[in-house]
């Protein structure tokens, strides 16, 4: 009787260390990747940005964008200002990606390590797709409050080969991401920053601040207005509409 | 090897050492007021009006150091001694503006260009660049009327598919030019599969003596249409234009990434029964027709230290060989003699209307390279970017050298300095210019 009850301790001690065991062995970190993916934005939806770019003596130049995205692979921004630079228009289809420019006035392709604003966000990161789209999850960690991806590049077409991204535990957002080529190499951190509610249940950073040991004492900064879903058809997502963007704001 | 004599040499050195100062004394210039760490995202900043009111406005000092042995100064100046350089004061104001509402919207862009120089004294012209209505019953469908540019083409600086746009000058590709009127209609459709778009354009384009009166000589309504696909994530164009004022015209062209920094990008262009008028030995001139095949083909590629290289071959059906361009070039020679020795202008005046069609179009010859080396951001200064083009005619050899400092940190500013080195023996394209150097300083402002 006292070797069944001994037995029984045990069971229920092996048992409880397993259920307290289990959240971070049973963590799919691609389910989680797509759980900080819908966090952050509706699968289609449509916002606004604005973009700063702050050089080391504290001077800036800012960007406004109208922004609308469709499933996993159509995204299309327009800059509505400055005055220099309204009108233009990116689309990204996949990895196939374009700018229009009103005085050029027809889509000349570009890639995704280019910047179209210059400074440290590139058009990757103005076109960014759903994480999991690009990255496949290599590792989980626990990281105290917060668990920490390794994201591996699914093809050689995505801009950076290797994210670092930590994520909250409660929220299930992004707090710190590092952006590493295939040698390990930082190029950029983005810092998520000011969560706020946006409505229609959207609770996300509204704020995402950027720096890189390349670009010493530069940092650029988003921040994000007026997000909210909306269907848009695949059409809109097409080269022959891009002078048109602005019919849809 | 030419001699060039600079009489305004103090004028000369004092612009291009200003210019210099200028430039590099940019980015030492706060573009705005340093401020807090505080950022704000005003609501009325996206707020969308129905109405848009915007412009550009330019000022644009040019010298030119001339070349007086060649032909195209002969031509020019054969009355006048311009001495051996001009300085020219360019200014433009444009204007657009647009009003929407539903479906519908109206747009226009003027642009009104001053010129002073040294030598002609000034004129101005207003223009109606662009100036349609546009009907949006949906996503999938577009009408357009007016006055407008089309842009065909993938190539940078040549776009031989463009059949129905004013032919863009390749040393300033991005400046907007003055549209055609035309009726247009643009249908979408978007699939799942190899070919993801597929767009079509069917466009009207009228001419006669009031509208469109230098497409042709008669009185026609013409027609084009533009086949648009994202095939395999290639963008593919076929294009037909065609229809009385003009002979058919064929044309396709295509866009690819290989890689992410790596695209390729190609155009053809067939034009049936083209007429090409040119002058033989003896300086007559006749028109010989046929069938015209052109192409181009391209790259653009951008290494990982934000360095884009353009690079394109071009081959224009249409253009005239080395001993035509000779012949050309003969005739001013002569008639340079002629007007020199017995007083008569009757060839130069001759060679003048001449200049003004084929001849004096840009790349008027068969055979050029073009290649832009811009490296962005240099040395980790925002918005700087300076850059050097070549422009090489395959043909005689003669070719041009333009390096460009860009810098846009100023918020709606753009400032550009830029020089042109233009070398050639003589009766070659490049070598018969009027200009051996050219130096320019463009400071743009939008608002």
């Amino acid at each position: 009787m006292k070797g069944e009850t001994m037995k029984m301790k045990c069971m229920s001690s092996l048992l409880l260390i397993l259920i307290l065991a289990s959240p971070i062995f049973a963590l799919d970190g691609t389910v989680l990747l797509k759980q900080v993916d819908r966090n952050l934005n509706p699968e289609s939806y449509e916002m606004y940005r604005k973009l700063i770019n702050v050089e080391p003596d504290g001077s800036k130049k800012e960007f406004t964008l109208f922004s609308l995205k469709k499933g996993s692979d159509k995204i299309a921004a327009l800059f509505i200002a400055p005055a220099s630079e309204n009108g233009r228009s990116t689309l990204r289809l996949g990895d196939n990606m374009w700018l229009y420019i009103p005085n050029v006035g027809k889509p000349v392709r570009i890639t995704s390590l280019q910047s179209v604003v210059g400074g440290v966000f590139n058009n990757a990161d103005i076109l960014n797709l759903d994480y999991a789209v690009e990255y496949n999850v290599s590792g989980v960690e626990d990281a105290g409050n917060e668990y920490l991806l390794h994201l591996k590049a699914k093809t050689r077409s995505v801009a950076y080969d290797q994210l670092r991204m930590w994520v909250d535990k409660d929220k299930k957002l992004p707090t710190k991401i590092d952006c590493l080529t295939e040698a390990n190499m930082l190029i950029k951190t983005i810092y998520f920053k000011e969560h706020k509610d946006f409505g229609g249940g959207i609770v996300r950073p509204a704020v995402i601040e950027t720096d890189s040991p390349l670009y010493k004492g530069y940092k650029s900064i988003m921040i994000y207005a007026k997000i909210k879903k909306r269907s848009f058809k695949d059409e809109v997502f097409t080269l022959t509409f891009m002078p048109n963007i602005d019919s849809l704001r | 090897m030419r001699k060039v004599q600079c009489r305004n040499v103090p004028t000369l050195q004092s612009l291009i050492r200003l210019a210099v100062l200028v430039i590099a004394l940019l980015p030492c210039c706060p573009p705005t007021v340093r401020g807090e760490e505080t950022y704000t995202f005003d609501q009325a900043e996206i707020e969308k009006k129905p109405w848009h009111l915007g412009g550009y406005a330019e000022i644009r000092p040019v010298i030119n150091v001339l070349d007086k042995d060649a032909a195209l100064y002969q031509l020019q100046y054969y009355k006048d001694d311009p001495g051996s350089t001009i300085t020219e004061y360019n200014g433009r104001f444009q204007l657009d503006g647009s009003y929407e509402k539903g479906m519908g919207r109206v747009y226009i862009k003027t642009s009104t260009d001053y010129s002073y120089s040294s030598e002609s004294g000034g004129n101005g012209q207003t223009v109606i660049y662009e100036g349609y209505a546009t009907l949006k019953p949906s996503d999938s469908w577009k009408l357009e009327a007016g006055k407008k540019n089309l842009k065909w083409g993938k190539g940078y600086a040549w776009n031989p598919v463009n059949f129905l746009d004013r032919i863009k000058d390749p040393y300033d590709p991005e400046l907007s030019l003055e549209g055609y009127v035309m009726a247009t209609v643009d249908y979408i459709r978007s699939f799942e599969g190899p070919v993801r778009t597929l767009a079509i354009t069917p466009v009207l384009f009228p001419v006669n003596d009031h509208i469109n009166d230098d497409v042709g000589e008669d009185s026609h309504l013409n027609v084009a249409v533009k086949l648009y696909l994202l095939f395999y994530d290639t963008d593919l164009d076929l294009i037909y234009a065609g229809g009385g004022t003009r002979t058919p015209r064929y044309g396709m062209d295509f866009s690819r990434n290989l890689s992410t920094n790596f695209e390729v990008h190609g155009e053809l262009a067939s034009i049936q029964r083209f007429r090409k008028q040119e002058m033989d030995t003896d300086g007559t001139l006749g028109s010989e027709t046929h069938d015209t095949l052109s192409g181009l083909l391209g790259v653009r590629h951008l290494t990982t230290f934000d360095l884009t290289t353009i690079l394109e071959y071009y081959h224009n059906g249409t253009g005239y060989s080395a001993n035509e361009m000779t012949n050309y070039f003969n005739f001013i020679h002569s008639g340079y003699q002629s007007y020199q020795s017995t007083g008569s202008d009757r060839q130069l005046v001759f060679a003048q209307n001449l200049t003004k069609g084929s001849y004096s179009r840009p790349s008027p010859m068969e055979d050029y390279l073009y290649l832009k080396l811009s490296q962005k951001e240099p040395l980790d200064i925002l918005y700087f970017t300076p850059s050097v083009t070549v422009m090489i005619n395959l043909n005689d050899q003669s070719h041009s050298i333009t390096p460009e400092l860009l810098y846009t940190g100023i918020t709606n500013m753009e400032l550009r300095l830029r020089a042109a080195f233009i070398r050639g023996a003589r009766d070659t394209e490049y070598g018969e210019k009027q200009n051996d150097y050219r130096f320019e300083i463009r400071a743009g402002y939008f608002f």
